[in-house]
C-alpha cells in the first residue's frame, strides 16, 4: 500500500458500489454463474485494495437495497467521521462494507448501532475518541463490541463458548464490517495511516455477546438503564487480551486476585492508569455470586488490588513522568519532569501504585462456556465513558439496536 | 514546523496530502528517539538544525 492509495480511499469505497454492478446480479431463475465471474469479482476487490486480506463478498445493487431497507434512515446520513483525516462514512457506504464483510441484511441495524456507540464514545475531555488519532496509534488499539438483549438469540450470536474464536457468522461479520469501514472508507490502511507496531488478531473482527442466560447478574444493558427487551451494542477500544486460569478457585478472592495481578502488569502502563473489560466465565460468575458478590463488589476488589510496587516500576524504568504526554519513563530520562513520579500509597510496608483510577475503570460482563474456571481480562485504552449506569457507575458507550418500522407494527421496532 | 522520525515519513506525507498540503516540508531524524539520552538527542538536533532553519526561511 502506498501513500498515494490513501487519497483514493474514500473514492474507492464509493466506487465499490459501481463495482457491484460489474460483479453482476444473481441470475434469475436459478441460472448458474460461471465461476470465473465470481472469482474475477473477488480478485477485483483484492486488486483495488478493498479487503482486509481475506476475500470479500462482492455487493450488488439489489442486495444493497435489502440492507438499506432494514433501517428508517437516509442512505446519505453520515454515520462515522474522522475530521482530522477529512473522511466521512455514509450509511450507504457502511452497508456496502457490511455486505463485503459477509453480513446478512438483518445484521445491518447492529452495524449501525455499533457505529452510533462508537460516536458516543468520549474521552476525558468529552470529545469523541473516534475523531482522535487513537485508531492510528502504534499501540494498535482494536475496537471490541459487546451485544446485549434479545437480538443475540434472534440473530444467533455466539456467547457460550469460543467467544473470541471463529465459527459464528454474526460475531465474525459484524466485527469485520467495522474494520472494512475503517480501512476502505476512512482510509486507515496499515503502513500508512494505521501505524500499529503489532496490533493484535482481534483487529480482523471482535464482537462478543453477553451470556445473559448463564449469568447470575443483570446484563450490562440493564445495568445501563435499558429494559430487558432492548438490544444494545457497547463499544470499547482494546489493547490486549489475556486469560485468567483460576480453575480450582474456591473463594472470590482467589479468582479476583488473579485478575488484579493481571491488570497490574507493568507492561500495560504507558501512562499512570489503565482500564479493563473483565469477561467473567459463567463458572467464575456463579462462584462469585454464590458468595454474595455482585458486579460492584467485583469492580471494587479489582480496583483496590490492582497495584504495582515501587520496586516493580523501578525495574521497568517507569518511575518518571514525561513532560507533555505524562507517560511513564525512567526517572533519569531526558524528558522526565524533575521531582515528579507516579502516585504511591503505603500498604503493608511498601509503596504501591494503583493501576486503576477507580472501580469505574473495570467493566464486567459474563460470557463464555460454563465449562471451566477461565476468564479473560481485556485491557482497554482509556477509561470507560458515558452513559452512567443505574448504580452510579460509568459504563462503556452504548447504543440501542433499532430496525425499520416497515416490517413491524410499531415504529421503530427494537430488535 | 514539524519534525518526526523517518519511520513516520509515509504517514506524515499522507496526512499532509489529506489536508491539501501536498509536498508539505518537514524534517525527519533517524528512528528511534524515545530511548535516546540527552547527548544523543543534542547531536540529532544539531544535525538537522540547518534543515529546520531552511524550512523556516531563517538565516543562521
Amino acid at each position: 500500500m502506498t501513500a498515494d492509495a490513501v487519497d483514493d480511499a474514500g473514492d474507492d469505497a464509493a466506487d465499490a458500489a459501481d463495482a457491484a454492478g460489474d460483479a453482476g446480479e444473481a441470475a434469475p431463475g436459478g441460472m448458474l454463474i460461471d465461476h470465473r465471474q465470481v472469482h474475477g469479482a473477488i480478485e477485483h476487490y483484492y486488486e483495488r485494495g478493498w479487503t482486509d486480506g481475506l476475500p470479500v463478498v462482492p455487493p450488488t445493487e439489489s442486495y444493497l437495497a435489502e440492507f438499506l431497507a432494514q433501517v428508517d434512515r437516509s442512505p446519505d446520513e453520515v454515520v462515522a467521521a474522522m475530521p482530522h483525516l477529512n473522511r466521512e462514512c455514509t450509511l450507504r457506504l457502511a452497508a456496502i462494507n457490511s455486505i463485503m464483510a459477509g453480513c446478512l441484511p438483518e445484521y445491518f441495524p447492529v452495524v449501525l448501532a455499533m457505529l452510533d456507540a462508537l460516536r458516543a464514545d468520549t474521552g476525558a475531555r468529552g470529545a469523541t475518541r473516534f475523531s482522535s488519532g487513537l485508531w492510528q496509534s502504534t499501540t494498535g488499539t482494536v475496537p471490541i463490541t459487546v451485544v446485549n438483549g434479545p437480538v443475540r438469540l434472534r440473530l444467533g450470536f455466539n456467547c457460550k463458548g469460543n467467544i473470541f474464536g471463529p465459527g459464528f457468522r454474526p460475531n465474525a461479520t459484524i466485527g469485520r464490517a467495522l474494520r472494512l469501514i475503517a480501512m476502505n472508507v476512512l482510509g486507515l490502511k496499515p503502513h500508512v495511516l494505521d501505524q500499529s507496531t503489532h496490533a493484535n488478531p482481534a483487529k480482523y473482527t471482535c464482537c462478543i455477546a453477553e451470556n445473559e442466560e448463564e449469568s447470575p447478574w443483570e446484563p450490562m444493558s440493564v445495568e445501563a438503564g435499558y429494559g430487558p427487551e432492548a438490544s444494545t451494542v457497547a463499544f470499547m477500544m482494546m489493547r490486549s487480551c489475556m486469560h485468567i486460569e483460576a480453575r480450582s478457585a474456591i473463594r472470590p478472592e482467589h479468582v479476583l486476585s488473579d485478575v488484579a495481578n493481571t491488570v497490574a502488569r507493568t507492561g500495560v502502563l504507558y501512562s499512570e492508569k489503565s482500564a479493563c473489560l473483565l469477561v467473567v466465565s459463567p463458572e467464575h460468575a456463579q462462584l462469585l455470586a454464590s458468595h454474595g458478590w455482585d458486579k460492584k463488589d467485583v469492580r471494587e476488589f479489582v480496583a483496590a488490588n490492582a497495584v504495582c510496587t515501587r520496586e516493580a516500576l523501578e525495574r521497568a524504568g517507569k518511575t518518571g513522568i514525561s513532560r507533555d504526554m505524562h507517560w511513564l519513563v525512567p526517572s533519569e530520562h531526558p524528558d522526565a519532569m524533575q521531582g515528579e513520579e507516579p502516585t504511591f500509597e503505603r500498604r503493608d510496608g511498601q509503596d504501591v501504585h494503583f493501576v486503576l483510577g477507580s472501580p469505574d475503570d473495570v467493566v464486567v460482563v459474563v460470557a463464555g462456556a460454563a465449562n471451566a474456571g477461565v476468564s479473560t481480562v481485556i485491557e482497554l485504552m482509556g477509561a470507560t465513558t458515558a452513559p452512567s449506569g443505574r448504580g452510579g457507575g460509568r459504563l462503556p458507550a452504548m447504543s440501542e439496536i433499532v430496525m425499520s418500522s416497515r416490517s413491524a407494527t410499531t415504529s421503530p421496532r427494537p430488535l | 514546523m514539524s519534525v518526526c522520525t523517518d519511520k513516520f515519513r509515509t504517514t506524515a506525507e499522507a496526512m499532509a496530502r489529506l489536508h491539501g498540503f501536498e509536498g508539505y516540508r518537514f524534517v525527519t531524524v533517524p528512528h528511534p528517539i524515545a530511548s535516546l539520552e540527552l547527548p544523543q538527542l543534542a547531536h540529532l538536533a544539531a544535525d538537522v538544525l540547518g534543515e529546520v532553519l531552511a524550512i523556516l526561511e531563517v538565516s543562521e
